[in-house]
C-alpha cells in the first residue's frame, strides 16, 4: 500500500474498536440475564475479528495462514469440548478412579 | 500464465516462512492460555454467583481505559509495519516507539489496579469475604492478567528494540518482513486481553 492510505484505513479500524469497546462496556450495564454474556462475546469476537482481518492482514493473506489461524481456533474448541465432557458430568457419574474412601457416604472428605 | 510458471523470489519465500512460524507459534500460545480459559469456563458454570460478585468487585474503569490503550497501540503498530512496507523510515520508529509507550501505560494502570485490588484484600486467601468461587475468580484474574503482562512486558521490549534498530538504519531490523511479524504477536497479545476485559471486568454488572 502507498501513500497515505494505510493510515486512513488503520485509523479507520481502530475508531471502530473503540466503539465496540463503548458498546461492550455500555451494554453490560443493561440487564439482559443470560444475554449479556452472548453480547459481550460477540462483540469481542467481532473486535478480534477487526484485529485479525485488518491490523493482522488476514484479510489479504495466503490461505495457508488463515488455515493455520483457523485450526488453532478449532483445536482450542476441541480440547475445551472434550475437557467439558468430563467436568460438566462429574456430579451424574463420577470418575471411576476415585478411590471407595472418596465415593463412601460416611467419608469425611465429602 | 498461471501462478506456478512464475516462482515467487526467495525473499517472499522467506518471509511466507516467517509469517507462518509466528501464526503457529501464536497457535501454541493460544494452547497456553487455554487451560486458564478452561479453569474460567469451569468455574462460570460452577459457582455462577460468586463469580459475577467477584467480577463486580474489579475496576472497570481502569480496565476498561486499558482496553482503549491497547487498541490505541495495536492501531499504532499497524500503522508502523505499514509505514515500514511503504518506505517512511522516518516514521516507523516514532509510530513504534508511541505503542511501546502506549504498551507501557497499559502495564502502569495495571499496576496501579493491582495494589488497589491488594489494599481491598481482593487475592486468594486475602482478608474478605470471598466464598470459594470467589477465590477461584481472582485466582483465574491473576494469572490471566499476570501472563498476559508478561507478554506486553516482551512485546515492549521487541517493539524498542526495532524503533531504534530502524532508526540507526540497522539492515537486519530495517526488513519490513521482520516488523510485520513482531507485529502479529502485539496484536495477538492486543486480542488476547480483548477476550480478558468482558470476562473479567464485564460479568455480572447488570445484575
Amino acid at each position: 500500500m502507498n501513500g497515505r492510505r494505510f493510515y486512513r484505513r488503520n485509523l479507520g479500524v481502530g475508531i471502530l474498536l473503540m466503539l465496540l469497546l463503548a458498546a461492550t462496556t455500555a451494554s453490560a450495564y443493561v440487564p439482559m440475564g443470560a444475554w449479556n454474556t452472548v453480547v459481550n462475546f460477540a462483540i469481542a469476537a467481532a473486535k478480534i475479528g477487526l484485529v485479525a482481518a485488518f491490523f493482522m492482514h488476514l484479510l489479504d493473506a495466503d490461505a495457508l495462514l488463515r488455515i493455520a489461524a483457523a485450526v488453532a481456533l478449532l483445536m482450542l474448541s476441541i480440547f475445551l469440548t472434550l475437557a467439558s465432557t468430563d467436568y460438566l458430568a462429574r456430579r451424574i457419574s463420577p470418575a471411576p478412579w476415585q478411590g471407595p474412601h472418596v465415593l463412601r457416604p460416611s467419608s469425611p472428605a465429602r | 500464465m498461471s501462478a506456478e510458471a512464475r516462482p515467487l523470489p526467495a525473499e517472499a519465500w522467506a518471509l511466507r516462512r516467517a509469517t507462518l512460524g509466528m501464526w503457529v507459534f501464536l497457535a501454541t500460545e493460544l494452547m497456553f492460555f487455554g487451560p486458564l480459559f478452561f479453569g474460567y469456563w469451569y468455574g462460570r458454570l460452577a459457582f455462577v454467583d460468586a463469580f459475577f460478585a467477584a467480577s463486580r468487585q474489579t475496576d472497570v474503569l481502569l480496565g476498561g481505559i486499558n482496553t482503549a490503550v491497547l487498541l490505541a497501540s495495536s492501531a499504532f503498530m499497524a500503522c508502523a509495519v505499514d509505514a515500514l512496507e511503504a518506505g517512511k523510515r522516518r516514521a516507523s520508529p516514532w509510530l513504534l516507539l508511541a505503542t511501546a509507550a502506549l504498551g507501557l501505560a497499559f502495564l502502569g494502570i495495571k499496576g496501579v489496579e493491582y495494589l488497589d485490588d491488594f489494599h481491598k484484600g481482593l487475592y486468594p486467601g486475602g482478608d474478605t469475604r470471598l466464598d470459594s468461587g470467589g477465590r477461584l475468580f481472582f485466582l483465574l484474574y491473576y494469572a490471566m492478567t499476570g501472563v498476559h503482562a508478561l507478554h506486553l512486558f516482551i512485546g515492549i521490549g521487541v517493539a524498542l528494540v526495532f524503533a531504534f534498530g530502524i532508526a540507526r538504519r540497522r539492515p537486519a531490523l530495517c526488513d519490513p518482513g521482520r516488523l510485520r511479524v513482531a507485529g502479529l504477536y502485539w496484536h495477538f497479545v492486543d486480542s488476547i486481553w480483548i477476550f480478558l476485559y468482558p470476562i473479567l471486568y464485564l460479568a455480572g454488572r447488570s445484575g
